[in-house]
């Protein structure tokens, strides 16, 4: 899925919603991010189109509030708490997961296997 | 009076006529041919017999002679100007004519012999015993004076041979108008005019006469003749007019005059084509539309360029025109030259004041002084073998007063060449038109306006124009309160001549550039100009013809005039901009004209930016303006820059991606700010039960498409500033339909065009574009995303310290961005981060620290004190070698950003904001979401407005800002894809990112 800033973008999205592990100070989510506008697109092996400077997720830890919640490996995180995020940069996008004062964050993320499977429902119908 | 003088004059008299009888003869032979002609159609009319009373009339003993002459020199005359019966009269009433200064009498003879001859005689043969005394004492006065205004055209007569053209001249504007004429002898005007033009009519010749003698033998001391008093001068003189003068000018003076007239004396040329309008002059020289026309367009060419109004025609106008016109070019500088500088002349017009209002007869007495001083230098500048022809200055121009008296004259091309020369001398000079004002030229002209034949107002409308154009609004005022405005109105509404209304629309359009006469004209011609010019020539139709294609508009110059005048008249506040919105059809008009623009790719002329002008003025303060705007207000708005963003939402649902509103809600759950999202769902987009139209047009979210083309394609930086002006206006404000506003710049893409405007080298795009920026974050969304891709941008708009940037931006530019810097990173530490990333808080210490504009060091110190609130981002500001003190006030200290703001709020920031726009009233705070940012946008309109009034363009930021704009295909993409990257990339080289970072 290209991306271009500023064009009507059509994905299939999920919602998933990730409540934060305190460890003393820190609150973990328990995934890492890629990507952003500031960086190398045509590093992202996650990409379908080496353009898309979209927030990627890159890792997720094993056990983790990520991965209980659902998120998966190449996801690409749209929106974090209907903050926009695929017009942003790396520290950007990291920041905005990374907000002391929340406890959840919600993430719209889209994948391609849920294209899919939308994709071959809409056909057996 | 006194008798003793009779007989010596009389003899005098028969001596002259008798020479005169027999040149006329020679050069009737001659010409008999010609005359024949002439002769045969103009006899048809009524003068004839007029003219054998006035003959017969005139003295007894001169009647035998006169009526000799008459029947010789009719002939004669056809010659030249085909006028056989006049020339008679002419001669007898030379004699007569001297009397004319003496007294009235002449006059009572004049009229008598329209009605038959008896009175004539009586009166005559005391004006011929008259004549010889007068003649030397006399003179002085009336002479000179009656001879330029009895034929109207005045001066020519004297340089022309008094008696055949100048008669003829006269007989057949009596022909033409004849019935006229005659018959109206009973009203007051017409008689009135019909007496003095008889008068002086008859006067003519001996006045003539005497001039001639005069300038014949004394040419060489003419110019100390101009100098001097007549009365002196005069005297001197007289003995050599009896035999010398006479005849030469008959001999001369028909050849000199065709001469003259086709080369030299351009100015003549209209006086003279009045005079004469005879057969040829008239048709091949003096067609009236050309001389017209290129003297206006001369005239307001030149001009245009200092001043908005013209400057557009000026340029095409003069190419059309020149290239046609050369022949005559030569010809108007010889108007010019006569200037009524000199001090002599002046004063002397001054002082003939009261007599032109008498109409006629003061316009008699005036001439001497101002025609031999004219005379004077005409002579002094002609080309030597022109300064051989006429030694004897019979040619000169007439004066102001004797144009502006012809102004009344009773023969409608008189009129109207002297309109037309009247424009000619008001080009590019504030003394004349001056002059002419305080002549009180101006009432008569726009009386003229209403004049049935179309060259008449033509002229008239022509001479308006130019006198209109300028920065002596006493001009403007003048023709305002003779009710011009209403005249010209009513013209636009009865003619269809296109040069006509041209010169209609361009007066309205100089005239509205003064702001007291704004009103007058929304109230006397809106609806009229919208009706008669922006609707046809928009192409915007009230029913469209489903079969036919949608019109595109027209850029003519009618239109562009119209368009300008009400891009004037809109900045003049509420009640303008109400009558202007609810002016039907205007804004559908205007809209229609811009999107045609737009699809034709057509929209760097003037036109276009006039049109831009007046939507982005019509649309300021549309949330306060527009009736049951109310209705529209978001209640939320009180809640201040926070319920912005979520306003948004429920616009955005068409953004990026389907479905959100339902997503947004979920998400906004887990924001904890997200209080205000319950207001979201009740506000809905009004429902549209019927097309939009009129006003509401004005701020419907389909314009945001309009003006982003604008602001992709045009290169017109008026243009420019315009359409992010309007976007500034509509954005501004809490109501339902800035918030869609807002939204749709975003969905439409377009901030990355504002944010690639910040590069233009135009100071005043940069500042439009800022300050529509500030309004349009205060959509939250929009706020991210401006602090995302923009803060590169306006930081590196901003000076470093005392130096300035390669643009070298004004202060209120300078300001206006620092305002927006803060209202993006208020309530957003991202924004704030954004701003230290791009390396900002060096100028921004410095212009604290360093400017000298107090606006500019209280508005970067708002901007800091911002900065240090966020207190995580404090680490970051330490390790760069910040502490708190740069980020304090200089003046008096209160670090602590987020707490000071408010106070900030209070007694800084909002007087920033005035300042910030440049006092032109705004309304509202700046920084605040809630405040108005509208009223920049407006007053930046009207500002300039009257800036650009008489401020040349500044051709060098217009190439410099066409030349990035040369890659136009590339724009587009640079814009929309490339764009973000570019900054973003840039700021990546500062900091280099992980490239996978847990969180």
């Amino acid at each position: 899925m290209s991306f271009i800033p500023g064009h009507p973008v059509t994905a299939v999205v999920q919602r998933i919603e990730i409540h934060k592990l305190r460890d003393g100070d820190n609150l973990i989510l328990g995934f890492s991010i890629g990507g952003g506008i500031d960086q190398d697109p045509s590093q992202n092996p996650f990409s379908e189109d080496k353009t898309d400077k979209g927030i990627y997720v890159t890792r997720v830890s094993k056990g983790g509030p990520a991965e209980v919640a659902g998120l998966r490996m190449g996801d690409k995180i749209m929106q974090v708490n209907g903050w926009d995020m695929t017009m942003v940069t790396h520290d950007q996008a990291r920041k905005k997961l990374t907000k002391k004062n929340e406890d959840v964050v919600r993430l719209l993320v889209t994948r391609k296997s849920l294209e899919n499977a939308v994709r071959q429902s809409m056909m057996q119908h | 009076m006194e008798e003793y003088d009779v007989p010596s004059a009389a003899s005098i008299l028969a001596s002259v006529k008798e020479q005169e009888a027999r040149f006329e003869r020679l050069t009737r032979a001659l010409e008999e041919e010609r005359r024949n002609v002439s002769l045969q159609l103009e006899r048809g009319s009524l003068p004839s017999d007029r003219l054998v009373g006035g003959t017969t009339g005139g003295s007894n003993q001169p009647l035998a002679w006169q009526q000799m002459v008459m029947q010789e020199q009719s002939p004669s005359n056809q010659t030249s100007l085909a006028m056989m019966q006049e020339p008679q009269e002419v001669v007898e009433e030379t004699v007569t004519i001297e009397e004319d200064p003496g007294t009235p009498t002449s006059h009572v003879s004049v009229v008598t012999s329209d009605d038959g001859t008896t009175r004539r005689t009586e009166t005559k043969d005391n004006v011929t015993n008259m004549k010889v005394t007068k003649m030397v004492k006399t003179v002085t006065t009336r002479t000179v004076r009656q001879v330029p205004l009895g034929p109207d055209g005045l001066p020519l007569p004297e340089g022309s041979s008094p008696l055949g053209s100048y008669t003829d001249s006269i007989d057949r504007r009596y022909m033409k108008n004849g019935e006229r004429f005659i018959t109206p002898q009973a009203t007051s005007t017409l008689t009135r005019s019909y007496n003095n033009y008889s008068d002086s009519y008859n006067d003519a010749p001996d006045s003539q006469f005497r001039h001639y003698t005069l300038h014949d033998g004394y040419g060489d001391m003419a110019d100390n003749y101009g100098s001097l008093s007549r009365g002196v001068n005069y005297r001197p003189y007289r003995p050599y007019m009896p035999t010398g003068g006479y005849r030469p000018e008959n001999s001369y003076t028909l050849p000199i005059r065709k001469d003259d007239y086709g080369h030299v004396a351009q100015p003549q040329v209209p006086m003279g084509s009045s005079t004469m309008d005879l057969n040829r002059s008239q048709p091949e020289r003096f067609q009236p539309e050309p001389y017209g026309l290129e003297d206006d367009r001369r005239s307001l060419g030149p001009d245009d360029e200092e001043p908005y109004d013209l400057e557009p025609d000026y340029s095409t106008a003069n190419r059309r025109t020149l290239p046609g016109r050369t022949i005559r070019e030569p010809l108007r500088n010889g108007p010019r030259m006569r200037g009524y500088e000199d001090p002599i002349e002046t004063e002397l017009i001054d002082e003939r004041h009261p007599y032109i209002h008498g109409m006629y007869p003061a316009p008699l007495a005036q001439p001497e002084r101002g025609s031999l001083a004219s005379l004077d230098r005409m002579g002094g500048r002609r080309s030597p073998s022109i300064d051989s022809i006429r030694k004897d200055p019979r040619w000169r121009d007439p004066d102001l007063p004797e144009v502006i008296a012809m102004l009344g004259h009773p023969i409608d091309p008189v009129k109207s060449n002297a309109a037309a020369y009247l424009q000619h001398l008001c080009y590019e000079n504030d003394k004349i038109k001056k002059d002419v004002r305080q002549l009180k030229g101006i009432p008569v002209l726009v009386g003229l306006l209403d004049h049935p034949k179309a060259e008449v107002h033509r002229k008239a409308c022509g001479a308006l124009r130019n006198i209109s154009y300028g920065k002596d609004h006493d001009n403007k005022v003048a023709i305002k309160s003779c009710d011009g405005i209403p005249a010209l109105i009513r013209l636009l509404r009865k003619t269809n001549d296109m040069e006509v209304r041209e010169l209609i629309t361009g007066t309205l359009w100089n005239l509205s550039s003064y702001e007291p006469l704004k009103m007058v004209i929304i109230n006397h011609g809106l609806q009229t100009m919208t009706n008669e010019v922006i609707i046809p020539h928009s192409g915007w139709e009230h029913e469209p013809n489903e079969d036919s294609k949608p019109r595109d508009a027209e850029w003519t110059t009618v239109f562009k005039n119209t368009s300008g005048c009400l891009r004037n008249v809109s900045s003049d506040g509420a009640e303008a901009r109400r009558r202007l919105r609810e002016c039907e059809g205007l804004v559908d008009a205007l809209l229609h004209a811009l999107q045609s623009a737009v699809g034709k790719k057509d929209m760097d002329n003037k036109s276009v930016e006039n049109c831009v002008c007046v939507m982005r003025n019509l649309s300021y303060h549309v949330h306060k303006e527009i009736p049951g705007a109310e209705k529209f207000q978001d209640p939320s708005a009180l809640q201040g820059p926070g319920s912005a963003g979520t306003q948004r939402k429920k616009k955005d649902d068409a953004g990026c991606f389907g479905g959100k509103k339902a997503k947004e809600e979920w998400f906004n759950q887990g924001r904890k700010n997200g209080e205000h999202d319950k207001n979201y769902d009740t506000l809905d987009l009004p429902k549209r039960t019927e097309p939009t139209k009129g006003f509401e047009l004005l701020y419907q979210p389909e314009v945001v498409r309009l003006y982003l083309s604008l602001l992709t394609e045009s290169q017109n930086f008026n243009t420019l500033e315009a359409a992010a002006g309007a976007l500034q206006n509509l954005s501004a404000g809490q109501w339902t339909w800035s918030n869609y506003i807002r939204a749709t710049v975003r969905k439409e893409k377009g901030l990355p065009i504002l944010v690639e405007l910040l590069r233009s080298d135009s100071d005043k795009v940069v500042r439009a574009v800022a300050i529509a920026l500030r309004n349009l974050s205060i959509d939250r969304r929009n706020k991210d995303l401006i602090g995302s891709y923009a803060m590169r941008d306006l930081v590196s708009n901003l000076p470093s310290g005392q130096q300035r940037p390669a643009k070298n931006l004004e202060e209120d530019t300078v300001v206006a961005i620092l305002n927006t810097i803060h209202e993006i990173i208020i309530e957003s530490s991202e924004n704030a981060r954004s701003l230290i990333t791009a390396q900002a808080i060096d100028k921004l210490v410095a212009i604290n620290r360093t400017s000298q504009s107090a606006r500019e060091t209280k508005a970067a110190s708002h901007v800091l004190q911002t900065v240090w609130s966020y207190k995580e981002l404090r680490n970051a500001l330490t390790k760069d070698g910040w502490n708190k003190t740069h980020f304090q006030p200089i003046p008096t200290g209160t670090p602590k950003g987020s707490r000071s703001c408010k106070p900030g709020y209070d007694d800084t920031t909002l007087p920033l904001m005035e300042k910030n726009q440049g006092n032109r009233g705004c309304s509202g705070g700046d920084m605040i979401p809630m405040g108005e940012l509208g009223p920049d946008g407006y007053s930046t309109i009207d500002q300039r407005d009257k800036e650009s009034k008489y401020k040349s363009s500044d051709g060098s930021s217009d190439l410099q800002e066409r030349e990035p704009l040369k890659n136009d295909t590339n724009r587009k993409h640079y814009i929309r894809s490339n764009r973000p990257t570019v900054s973003l990339v840039d700021a990546c080289d500062v900091k280099p990112q992980p490239v996978d970072s847990w969180v």
